[in-house]
């Protein structure tokens, strides 16, 4: 009787503790329940955006090469609305502009370039660094029957617009590009004020705006100093002077011929490279300006291009031509000068009266 | 008669082992032996609907999105960064997934903006995309995080009458837990046991103490005399 009254009480002791455990760990699991599904489920917070990650994948860019050069491809190899709505698909902003103006001239004009899409597969160089805007995407071709390889620049503005090409550039031999950083970091778009009053180890030896304005200023006609230019001599602003100086030496018993370049606003984009130097891109806008001198005709029929935009021949009063001058410079990080690596030109308008 | 701290011990190992067999079992019976976690919600809003990355990245596991219009139009998913996702909706009418409910499957939706959705399938910020007819569904790998899924007729049409399932998928779970409730189901069993066991040896040596002390003096019985 007495064992059986005790082995009762041990019973109802070990059921009491067994249900207050239990309550206290229903009570515990209910409070942290959430936590505990989680855990098991492996939830964590969400991950926060890496500011040095490409914002593309590598078949992005890929994909978007793929597509940019196709509609380019098809704008300047067909004609009508269609081929139009490829070449704006293709292009934006002065690579627009440009590309419209080789169309239109195509006839009077030899082929600056094989078409990138006639290239084989274009290497894909750089991406943007970060979720900012503009991102861009530095490619080049080389096309497959030989020639001078082409650096592409396309830009994307903002996260709604697709990117496009705002300038394809034949390089200059022997010029090359130095590597960029890995394409799953991205590189990032420096400044265009940042040159070398920056101190904190990231500025370079011209700042690229700088840069562009005094090489836009140095192939002016009439002729301007620049002193200490922060660019090294190269042939194609040779070129554009002493074409200036032949055009107005032609000209001159009857007209007065005057050259300005200008930087295209909003058209510098200047990209990091791995070495810590930079690679400019940039258009200048010259404007031919001829002022006919009083009682003088100009024949302008000799220029093919200039009767093809404006449809006329002869010239009385004034008369223009608008050329697009695309160019890549490579800017050192800290000292030396920047160098002209690649260079294109393209009349893009005219008028007469 | 105060409990031995050995026995309050082996009390709560039971316990825990009970709850960790109850808890590794429903979620073996809730999960499945694929160990697939699937949540929907019907949208009747319209305009788009966005799956954010608090929702899609809090796993390790990709996460399959899938959307069907009642009406059998078309629909289009598409996985952007976040930033960018937001960018592009900014001010147009969506439905975000804003909570979620396990084990009931349920997803809650915030409905914002007012603005008309404008075509997104030009923008080059989505990194996946799919499309299809009546249904269409997208599978986002982990990884690239914060990314954010957005769901849309295709074109600038609002999307209305709309279910979106998340399913995140992991055998790992269901061994997992498994594994959880065989564990407890072994520390539960080995903590019965010792605590039967305990019973009984205290509760012979009450007995035999009892009646060592009868042998010695029994009261009741000089009581009965």
């Amino acid at each position: 009787m007495i064992r059986d009254d005790m082995i009762g009480d041990e019973m109802t002791r070990f059921v009491r503790a067994i249900l207050v455990s239990l309550v206290c760990v229903v009570m515990g699991t209910s409070v942290s329940g959430c936590g505990a599904t989680d855990a098991l489920l492996g939830i964590h917070r969400a991950p926060k955006a890496k500011a040095t990650s490409a914002p593309l994948t590598v078949d992005q860019a890929k994909r978007i090469l793929s597509r940019a050069f196709t509609a380019a491809y098809l704008g300047e190899t067909t004609t009508g609305a269609a081929a139009q709505g490829k070449l704006r698909t293709a292009y934006t902003g002065e690579g627009l502009r440009g590309v419209v103006g080789r169309v239109k001239l195509a006839s009077v004009q030899p082929r600056v370039a094989t078409s990138p899409l006639q290239a084989p597969p274009p290497t894909l160089l750089a991406i943007s660094r970060g979720f900012g805007f503009p991102r861009f995407i530095v490619a080049q071709t080389v096309a497959s029957e030989g020639g001078l390889p082409i650096l592409h620049l396309l830009i994307s503005p903002d996260a709604a617009t697709p990117y496009r090409i705002a300038m394809s550039v034949e390089m200059a031999p022997p010029a090359t590009v130095k590597p960029f950083d890995p394409l799953s970091q991205g590189s990032p778009l420096v400044s265009n004020g940042t040159g070398s009053l920056v101190t904190n180890g990231t500025g370079l030896a011209v700042a690229p705006a700088t840069l562009l304005d005094r090489y836009a200023a140095q192939m002016a006609f009439p002729a301007k100093a620049i002193p200490k230019p922060p660019f090294a001599a190269d042939s194609f602003s040779g070129q554009v002077r002493a074409g200036a100086a032949g055009v107005a030496k032609a000209v001159a018993s009857q007209a007065t011929f005057v050259q300005v370049h200008k930087v295209v606003p909003h058209s510098v984009y200047s990209v990091r490279q791995a070495s810590g130097d930079a690679l400019v891109f940039g258009v200048i806008e010259r404007t031919d300006s001829f002022k006919v001198k009083a009682g003088q005709n100009v024949n302008t029929v000799a220029n093919k291009a200039f009767v093809k935009l404006t449809g006329k021949k002869l010239v009385t009063k004034a008369a223009s031509i608008t050329t697009l001058e695309f160019v890549v410079f490579a800017v050192p990080r800290s000292t030396g000068e920047a160098t002209l690596i690649a260079a294109r030109e393209q009349i893009v308008a005219g008028s007469g009266s | 008669m105060p409990v031995s701290p050995r026995r309050a011990l082996g009390a709560v190992v039971a316990v825990v082992g009970l709850v960790l067999v109850v808890l590794g079992g429903w979620i073996v019976v809730q999960l499945g032996p694929s160990g697939e976690a699937r949540f929907s919600a019907i949208s009747k809003a319209p305009g788009a609907i966005v799956v954010t990355s608090d929702v899609l990245n809090t796993v390790d596991v990709p996460v399959r999105v899938t959307a069907t219009r009642r009406d059998r139009g078309a629909v289009r998913l598409a996985a952007a960064p976040s930033t960018d996702a937001r960018a592009i909706l900014a001010t147009s009418a969506v439905s975000t997934v804003s909570g979620m409910h396990y084990p009931a499957g349920t997803m809650d939706l915030r409905a914002s903006g007012s603005g008309a959705l404008t075509d997104i399938s030009t923008a080059d910020v989505w990194r996946l995309a799919s499309r299809g007819a009546g249904s269409a569904g997208l599978v986002v790998d982990q990884g690239r995080g914060p990314e954010t899924v957005v769901v849309t007729s295709g074109d600038a049409t609002a999307l209305t009458d709309v279910t979106v399932t998340l399913t995140w998928a992991d055998r790992a779970w269901f061994f997992e837990a498994l594994a959880a409730a065989t564990i407890g189901a072994v520390i539960a069993a080995f903590a019965l046991n010792d605590l039967w066991q305990g019973r009984v040896i205290t509760a012979q040596s009450g007995v035999a103490g009892t009646r060592a002390s009868r042998g010695r003096h029994d009261p009741r019985r000089h009581d009965r005399r």
